[in-house]
């Protein structure tokens, strides 16, 4: 058998960010990786993003722990040079529109500083002075510091050519089958055949549920995100990303207006490196891409809300993605249990740009038998009861 | 459930070209509830509308088909919707219109949409089109009929087909011959096609009308030949010119006028659909077909609408359509290009491809040639091609043609797709407030 001779040969299924980093890792570790696609790189998720590198926005526990290693990776890559040009060091600002935002913000402010990051409150004329462009009723800022931002579709496309894998595109891989023993998985299946391998990665974002057969843990969240034309002057106004309180109620389970119909508004005005503002976003309880002008409309009133001087500014374009969301939050990545080969990470909601590298490396360690550099226990996929793994 | 600010109608024609208004007028004679929607400040389209706003056409026969059509218009109290720009259909169905006069976005619950756009022109990219001085053909036509008179300077006019001896013949009309006018084709030997055009009398008439007044003004014109380059010469532009046996020469100017023949203006625009709402599509928006095409293609369009909505499919004939694209089909080959079209593979790599965002050809083949079989879609992500204000418009063509042409294995397809905003739309007119939408 092929896997005893080598031993070196692994299938990752997906090439978002997520399986192109585990890709570039596993190359990098002298596997022979085959990088089976469903349709092409970075088509998912991974290229509909706003790309918030950001510790800001997470909860305390494994997720924020994650999300501060995640930055600390992008940092560590760009050095290398492997990401150099593609991620925008910047901070992330988050404001507060009314009194119980202000108490929720304060809140959230004490527990990022209490995990070790740096951070200032701003008010009155520091406020003003520091954040020019935001509506006179903000009533309070807290910029954190050290975060970044990245693209994700760059980001993939900066994995898979250092790799140097050609990604096998427009073939969805359609199941999983298992050896004789029924403890390993012996080949991923392809309308072009069954390819075989050592190893086996799923990084398939939402078509990981049927892969895994963790349908009933996974559930689509679709994003909507407006892209204005160039304002060089206004962009470079905003020092970092611009962020609602409310996108941290939006992550809870927190009944906001729009959550009726199963839809709730974020707000993130996020300056390009282009002088463009990406404005975002929706979380929707469904798994379209289309943009519909009641949503789009909601986002920008906020916005302009805001930041007033956006209102004089054109959007060039509207786009939506959908995340995978798991029933409790985090993510799914280790190995699955019952197959000593089989390992999946997938799952990761709003925040794989963030994560993706990260947990391309830490399965690329996996695979290669070595430990988690990271806790991921919270993430094991062995929580969630499984229906039919194999085809 | 209708929203306060909604329009609701049977149907939602865009555009206020013949093909347009035709098929809102069709539409109305059979009962239906009719909007129509145009862009500009005035009804007419590419042929009938004036600079000033009104739509005086200079022909008998025209002024009798506009006559004619807004006859319709008025006789159905059909009130077009005016500096109305179509945005596209939303998610929920609703077509969205951008009211530039009250500065904000309507949504149309129609039944029906018809698509009557008309046509863009077609601009093939070369090395200096994106300098200062160089514009479309159509672009400083408009520019003359505007403001009555040429801009300063000696203008040369280059590309191919029928629209740049009508401007030659302006500019000559103004006291201002162009420097040369340098035709791709040889419309001059093609005399099988030019025959047979003669018996669609509207084309050839004008043409040869057009041709009388370049040539009596002196005007070199040069067919067979490509302008293969622009420069910056001090404050002129220096316009390197290929004839077909591939000799060169250079003729210098203040300004270049371009256009390399029209395409529908179908970028990012809903497709064709008989789910609701239905989509068709009408006049040079479906298919290049000149003015009398249009009319009657709306017609037509009008009808296979009903035909939808009553649940019956119909296959649009239309005769005169026919006829149309019959003489559409002899222009083409009266104007062919004598060299061989080769996919752009001549361009040089420092040729500006996508003038939004800079991007140049060369950087668009390193991207195909790497071992990885990147698809037009990373394409677009990643180089930025296609990304810039224009959507496309001005590139999508060409990044098409020219990734053919350097892996013919590539699945062709469009660069954008059918998303709304067709158009960039101010951000205080999508945020303005709707009633329905609670703070
Ligand atoms: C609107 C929006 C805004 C976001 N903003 C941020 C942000 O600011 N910061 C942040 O960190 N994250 C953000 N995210 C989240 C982030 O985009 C995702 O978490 C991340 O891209 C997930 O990457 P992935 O590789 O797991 O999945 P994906 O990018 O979805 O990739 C999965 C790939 O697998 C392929 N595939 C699926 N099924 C199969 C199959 N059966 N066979 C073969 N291939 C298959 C798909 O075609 C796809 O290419 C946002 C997401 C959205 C939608
Ligand atoms: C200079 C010139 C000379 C011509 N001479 C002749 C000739 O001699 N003989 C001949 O047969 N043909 C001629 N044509 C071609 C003829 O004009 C077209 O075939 C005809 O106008 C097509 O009609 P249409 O209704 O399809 O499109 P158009 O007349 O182009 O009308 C389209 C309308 O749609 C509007 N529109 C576009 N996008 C939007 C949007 N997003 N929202 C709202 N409105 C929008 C435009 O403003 C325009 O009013 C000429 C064209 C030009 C430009």
């Amino acid at each position: 058998m092929a896997g005893i001779i080598g031993g070196k040969s692994v299938v990752v299924v997906g090439a978002g960010i997520v399986g192109a980093a585990t890709t570039y890792f596993l190359s990098k570790r002298g596997f022979h990786v085959r990088l089976i696609e469903a349709s092409a790189p970075a088509s998912a998720a991974s290229g509909a993003a706003d790309g918030a590198v950001s510790v800001a926005s997470k909860r305390p526990g494994p997720m924020m722990t994650a999300a501060l290693r995640g930055i600390a990776l992008y940092r560590e890559l760009e050095r290398e040079g492997l990401f150099a040009g593609l991620f925008k060091s910047r901070p992330t600002v988050m404001v507060a529109e009314n009194d119980s935002e202000v108490e929720s913000l304060l809140g959230h402010a004490a527990a990022l500083a209490g995990e070790g990051m740096r951070l200032r409150h701003l008010e009155g004329d520091a406020l003003r002075r520091r954040l020019p462009g935001v509506a006179p009723h903000v009533r309070l800022a807290v910029e954190v510091f050290d975060e970044g931002h990245a693209i994700g579709y760059e980001i993939v496309r900066r994995f898979i050519a250092a790799s140097g894998v050609p990604v096998e595109r427009d073939s969805p891989v359609t199941g999983l089958a298992a050896n004789d023993a029924g403890t390993s998985v012996a080949a991923a299946l392809t309308a072009g055949g069954a390819v075989e391998a050592d190893h086996f990665v799923v990084a398939a974002g939402g078509g990981s549920a049927a892969l895994l057969g963790l349908s009933e843990a996974m559930r689509p969240r679709k994003g909507q995100l407006v892209v204005t034309e160039r304002a060089p002057a206004l962009a470079a106004s905003l020092p970092g990303s611009l962020m609602s309180c409310r996108y941290l109620l939006s992550k809870d389970a927190i009944r906001t207006a729009g959550e009726a119909s199963g839809r709730r508004f974020g707000l993130v005005i996020d300056p390009l490196r282009t002088g463009q503002f990406l404005i975002g976003g929706t979380r929707e309880d469904r798994d379209d891409t289309g943009n519909d002008h009641d949503a789009v409309g909601r986002l920008l009133a906020g916005a302009v809300r805001l930041m007033p001087a956006l209102a004089r500014l054109r959007a060039i374009r509207a786009f939506a993605g959908v995340r995978t969301a798991i029933r409790d939050g985090l993510p799914i990545v280790g190995r699955v249990p019952g197959f000593d080969n089989l390992f999946a990470a997938a799952g990761f909601e709003g925040d794989g740009i963030c994560l993706g590298p990260l947990m391309g490396r830490e399965v690329s360690r996996l695979v290669g038998g070595e430990a988690a550099d990271l806790d991921i226990a919270p993430f094991a996929p062995g929580r969630f009861e499984r229906r039919n793994l194999v085809a | 459930m209708a929203r306060p600010a909604e329009i609701v109608c049977d149907a939602l024609v865009i555009g206020g070209g013949a093909a347009g208004v035709s098929a809102a007028v069709e539409l109305a004679r059979a009962g239906l509830r009719v909007e129509l929607a145009e862009q500009r400040a005035s009804l007419g389209g590419a042929y009938h509308r004036q600079p000033s706003g009104t739509t005086a056409t200079t022909s008998a026969r025209g002024r009798r088909q506009w006559l004619r059509l807004t006859a319709g218009l008025a006789h159905f109290a059909i009130a077009p919707r005016l500096r109305h720009v179509f945005l596209g259909v939303d998610t929920d169905g609703l077509g969205l219109l951008d009211d530039r006069e009250a500065g904000r976005v309507r949504t149309v619950r129609a039944r029906a949409l018809v698509v009557a756009t008309g046509a863009v022109e077609r601009i093939l990219p070369r090395p200096g089109w994106q300098l200062d001085g160089v514009m479309t053909a159509g672009g400083l036509q408009m520019l003359l009929k505007e403001t009555g008179e040429a801009p300063p300077g000696e203008i040369l006019v280059a590309g191919n087909g029928p629209l740049n001896i009508a401007l030659a013949a302006d500019l000559v009309r103004l006291g201002r011959p162009p420097v040369a006018l340098v035709e791709a084709g040889d419309p001059a030997k093609n005399l099988g096609a030019a025959l047979r055009i003669a018996t669609f009398p509207g084309l050839i008439g004008e043409a040869a009308r057009h041709l009388a007044r370049t040539g009596f003004a002196g005007t070199p014109w040069l067919r067979g030949a490509t302008v293969t380059a622009i420069e910056r010469d001090g404050a002129r532009l220096a316009v390197s010119i290929e004839d077909r046996r591939g000799g060169s020469r250079r003729i210098h100017g203040d300004m270049v006028a371009l256009h390399d023949g029209i395409r529908p203006n179908d970028f990012g625009l809903p497709a064709v659909s008989i789910g609701e709402p239905i989509v068709v599509r009408a006049g040079d928006c479906r298919e290049v077909l000149g003015i009398r095409g249009a009319e009657a293609d709306g017609i037509a369009a009008a009808r296979e609408v009903m035909a939808l909505l009553s649940g019956t499919a119909l296959h649009r004939v239309a005769p005169e359509v026919s006829r149309q694209r019959r003489a559409q089909a002899l222009l083409a080959e009266l104007f062919r290009p004598v060299r061989e079209h080769d996919g752009l593979r001549h361009l040089p790599d420092e040729t500006v491809l996508c003038r939004c965002e800079g991007r140049t050809v060369g950087e668009l083949r390193a991207m195909l040639a790497g071992p990885d079989p990147i698809g037009l879609r990373e394409v677009k992500l990643n180089g930025r091609f296609g990304m810039g204000v224009c959507q496309g418009r001005f590139c999508a063509d060409a990044v098409g043609e020219i990734a053919l042409a350097a892996r013919p294995d590539l699945a062709a397809g469009p660069l954008s797709r059918d998303r709304w905003p067709v158009r960039p739309v101010s951000i205080a007119a999508l945020a303005a407030p709707d009633e329905s939408r609670g703070e």
